[in-house]
């Protein structure tokens, strides 16, 4: 008995140095924003926020600011409609090469970004498209829409087999069904996946560096800066990067973990 | 006869039903009468809720037709009908209140706010919940969601009620108290309802007919007490539960009365049919458990039987007794629980089985059994 | 005999209604058009040649025949191989006292927190975590600062392998840890405890009950590991100092700089039969059946 909770203790601490493994380069880009030195090191040095304040006074920060939120909002919308699209089809009917739809829509996820970077960048040059903000909405809802699909899907597992029957059995048609009965029940997981998404796309960097052009994105914005020296800027936009991103995640979860229901209880 | 000549509501002229290779009802031919209650029993998988779900318009017949009112149904489409279902899951909006549930159905008819709010609050009224007309439905007990289901199926007062296993969700002292509602409210309404259980008790208790289904296709179809006396196949005689079945060869025949050589025995039967069988034919009678006498001292009866008790139950105040021959062949007796106390049934040893000739109902003959 | 009538319902039997396309057409469009497309004309792009800077749409085998007879090519490939395959390594085995513990030895509450937790960094920003670790891990970084306090050091981080697994760990670790975990929670508690009665001691547990019904996970979770590492650049590239370079830094300098389109698609198809061969014979695997012995 001894002997495991001695195990038991010992495998706790091992994990929570894990956390402190994955979350400490998180922790440490926060500390190193607000910090003066130019190469940050033990022990600190003063409190600042002049990091911050290059960053508000450089208009390419707020260019690249703004396509991250125009990709991003873009993204969510599309890779949303579409990932619901396909889960109600999914959850709703069978058909032949059922196995072989699922796949194409859900493998993009697992080619590395980098080929997907070159296959994107040569398939918009082909076509004419390269080098707008609408080539990288395009990548990244192909990149999203999985993420928005499995969520939603996982949504409408939960639903009672039989509501929407019952809604056509109340005289509604299909498309009154999907309105009054379909997309409330899943309005959470909507929601949810509009979140995730939005947080995959601001956080891509692969494809957008490669098809970007000029409008680069925060992402690549970094990239960029990082490829030259050591600069705290980035501590201060990978702070904003970092607040950006959990809240969108943190929010996904919230909203995915949500039972949805209406009334007083 | 004083009744008025009723119209069918619903016809089906042989329908069948397939699911790729699986055929889930065949050369089905049922007809519903206006403001008949009709129950549809089967165990499952014999077609009950897929003839259910056709008449609603999900499942959509492979042949014969399926008329509503006279008007042809095969491919009307669901919300082109009016044919209201109580779901077995009841299939309760979980994201809209009570209220708005019952409403659901007028909204899809495109009526105005107030009017459906108002129809909705006089139904739930109705069920004994309009407390609870603005509560989530999830946080309602069951037999209050029974109601709120109930209530969203009748709002639109439609001729044809169809109920799908609802009561099979509720505790038993709770299916009691609904059966009454359901039987008090189809006579209320006078509207069709079409019942489908797998209860036997359900059925009997409310139904003023009974159809039998197996394999997907009607074994019997008729009032309940028919359907307990007088089964017309060794597949409803067992499936009805508390019928003894005995088989033999017919030895002698005169008039009605036959006598059977069968393994157990020697017995006399009347031939409760037309077609009276040959001697030396195989023959089926069925008595019911509750037409057989127990006793501790050998009496006086066309036909006696000595047995051993196996086990008893209790259902209410019914017992049902489980006894057996000599050579291993089984037999129920039900009585009341009271008359139980006078067989010393404790003690162990003989029982007498006993039963005048005209309690048992022959089966017709079938090919194989 | 079940009937699933959620699936046989009769309006779609009754016809291929324009309901049913609306919501099944737009993502086959949608994928056809920016997914399947795209890699379908890289791997036809190998083939291409480049004259002058201008890519023409060509069918021959130079590319394929240049990079293959290249040393750094060769040396790449079985670099990168070799890196992901020690990530691989390194984060199943990391991993797997967490994932235990998260399965086995925390209540329920506390396991639903560590699995939220453990998401969010999944999609949050690599990138600049790695910065960050460049800055922990150098020469004159928080580590060689804090050792220095203590009298040891400064020790070489960066430009190593330990800096690009480091990296690689950053990716992946919470990924393998979720998958894991899950695997793992999903075992039927009354076959280990069965296990104990029979006299199994803890380790023997482990890896005679608990690693072999856990088996598909753990391979998935690796897996998964693998693809993310092989096709991974800012590790290597920022901590690792792409000395050599991998495949995805090499995809990157022949595009880039090199304007070598074609070349860098040849890479890009070596790089997925690589992992499509490595997918498949995981998944073959996982699911295989235990043979009896």
């Amino acid at each position: 008995m001894r002997q495991s909770s001695l195990l038991t203790g010992v495998l706790r601490g091992y994990t929570l140095l894990l956390f402190v493994f994955v979350f400490a380069p998180i922790a440490f880009s926060v500390i190193f924003s607000f910090n003066s030195a130019r190469f940050p090191t033990i022990p600190l040095e003063s409190f600042t926020l002049h990091w911050y304040e290059t960053i508000w006074a450089d208009p390419d920060v707020w260019e690249a600011l703004r396509n991250s939120v125009i990709v991003s909002l873009c993204t969510s919308v599309l890779a949303t409609a579409l990932g619901f699209a396909t889960a109600y089809t999914d959850y709703r009917y069978n058909f032949r090469f059922k196995s072989a739809y699922l796949a194409l829509v859900l493998l993009p996820p697992t080619i590395p970004l980098i080929i997907m970077a070159l296959a994107m960048l040569a398939w918009f040059s082909k076509i004419g498209a390269s080098g707008e903000l609408w080539s990288i909405i395009i990548a990244h809802t192909v990149l999203a829409a999985p993420f928005a699909m499995a969520i939603t899907r996982l949504r409408l597992n939960q639903m009672d087999k039989d509501l929407e029957s019952a809604a056509w059995n109340l005289g509604a048609s299909e498309w009154r069904a999907m309105r009054e009965v379909i997309i409330p029940f899943c309005k959470p997981a909507i929601i949810s996946a509009a979140f995730l998404t939005a947080a995959v796309s601001f956080d891509e960097f692969a494809i957008a560096w490669f098809v970007s052009g000029l409008n680069k994105t925060i992402p690549v914005l970094i990239l960029e800066i990082v490829q030259g020296n050591i600069d705290p800027q980035v501590n201060a936009i990978g702070t904003f990067v970092f607040l950006v991103s959990i809240t969108l995640v943190v929010a996904a979860q919230v909203f995915f973990s949500l039972r949805q229901s209406k009334g007083s209880t | 006869m004083s009744t008025p000549p009723v119209s069918p509501l619903v016809t089906m002229e042989g329908v069948d039903k397939h699911f790729g290779k699986f055929v889930a009802v065949k050369g089905l031919n049922l007809t519903i009468d206006k403001g008949e209650f009709v129950a549809i029993m089967g165990t499952s998988g014999c077609g009950k809720t897929t003839t259910l779900r056709m008449l609603a318009g999900l499942e959509q017949p492979t042949a014969g037709t399926i008329r509503i009112a006279g008007k042809l149904m095969n491919d009307v489409r669901p919300h082109e009908r009016d044919t209201p279902m109580v779901w077995q899951s009841l299939a309760l909006f979980p994201f809209l209140n009570a209220r708005e549930n019952v409403e659901f159905g007028l909204k899809m008819r495109n009526q105005q706010a107030e009017v459906r709010r108002k129809k909705a609050l006089e139904w739930l009224d109705r069920l004994g919940v309009s407390e609870f007309a603005e509560r989530n439905v999830e946080t309602l007990s069951g037999g209050q969601r029974q109601r709120v289901a109930l209530a969203r199926s009748l709002v639109t007062e439609p001729q044809l009620l169809l109920l799908d296993e609802p009561l099979s969700a509720l505790d038993a002292h709770l299916v009691i108290r609904m059966q009454s509602v359901l039987t008090k409210l189809q006579r209320e309404l006078g509207i069709t309802f079409v019942y489908v259980t797998h209860s036997q008790s359900e059925a009997f208790a409310m139904a003023d007919r009974v159809i039998i289904m197996s394999n997907g296709e009607i074994a019997q179809t008729g009032i309940p007490r028919d359907i307990y006396r007088e089964p017309a196949n060794r597949f409803v005689a067992e499936f009805v539960g508390r019928n003894n079945i005995i088989s033999g060869d017919v030895a002698k025949a005169k008039g009605k009365k036959i006598e059977i050589n069968s393994q157990i025995g020697i017995f006399k039967f009347n031939a409760n049919r037309p077609a009276v069988p040959t001697v030396g034919k195989a023959v089926t009678f069925v008595i019911a458990a509750d037409l057989v006498e127990v006793t501790r001292t050998k009496p006086k009866a066309d036909n006696v039987v000595e047995c051993t008790l196996i086990s008893e139950e209790f259902i209410g105040s019914m017992v049902t007794l489980f006894l057996e021959t000599a050579d291993g062949t089984e037999f129920k007796v039900q009585l009341q629980e009271r008359e139980l106390a006078k067989l010393d049934h404790n003690s162990g040893g003989k029982f007498y089985l006993s039963w005048q000739a005209e309690s048992a109902h022959l089966l017709p003959s079938e090919k194989s059994i | 005999m079940q009937i699933d009538h959620a699936q046989n319902n009769a309006p779609t039997a009754r016809r291929m209604d324009l309901f049913a396309l609306t919501w099944r057409m737009p993502i086959i469009v949608w994928q056809v058009l920016f997914f399947v497309g795209p890699l379908l004309f890289m791997v036809a792009m190998s083939f291409f040649l480049v004259k002058n800077y201008v890519m023409q749409e060509t069918f021959v085998f130079d590319n394929w025949s240049k990079m293959f007879s290249r040393g750094y090519f060769r040396d790449s490939y079985f670099y990168t191989l070799f890196l992901a395959t020690l990530s691989t390594i390194s984060a199943s085995l990391l991993a797997f006292p967490a994932s235990f513990a998260l399965a086995f030895k925390v209540s329920d509450s506390t396991r639903r927190w560590a699995l939220f937790l453990l998401i969010i960094p999944f999609f949050t920003s690599y990138l600049v975590r790695i910065f960050s670790w460049y800055v922990i891990l150098a020469e004159s970084g928080v580590i060689n600062g804090m050792l220095s306090t203590i009298g040891l050091g400064p020790y070489t981080m960066l430009n190593t392998k330990f800096g690009t697994v480091v990296g690689y760990m950053t990716l992946t670790l919470p990924l393998v840890v979720v998958l894991q975990t899950f695997s793992l929670a999903n075992i039927d508690r009354n076959l280990v405890q069965a296990a104990h009665n029979l006299g199994c001691s803890p380790w023997r547990t482990v890896y005679t009950v608990i690693v072999p019904l856990a088996k598909t996970g753990l391979i998935v979770a690796a897996l998964f590991c693998f693809i993310l590492s092989f096709g991974d650049f800012v590790s290597p590239y920022y901590l690792g100092g792409s000395k050599p370079p991998t495949l995805p830094i090499l995809i990157i300098d022949t595009t880039k700089s090199g304007q070598q389109w074609p070349r860098a698609a040849v890479i890009a198809v070596v790089m997925m039969a690589t992992l499509i061969t490595i997918a498949f014979a995981a998944i073959t695997l996982a699911y295989r059946k235990r043979t009896s012995r």
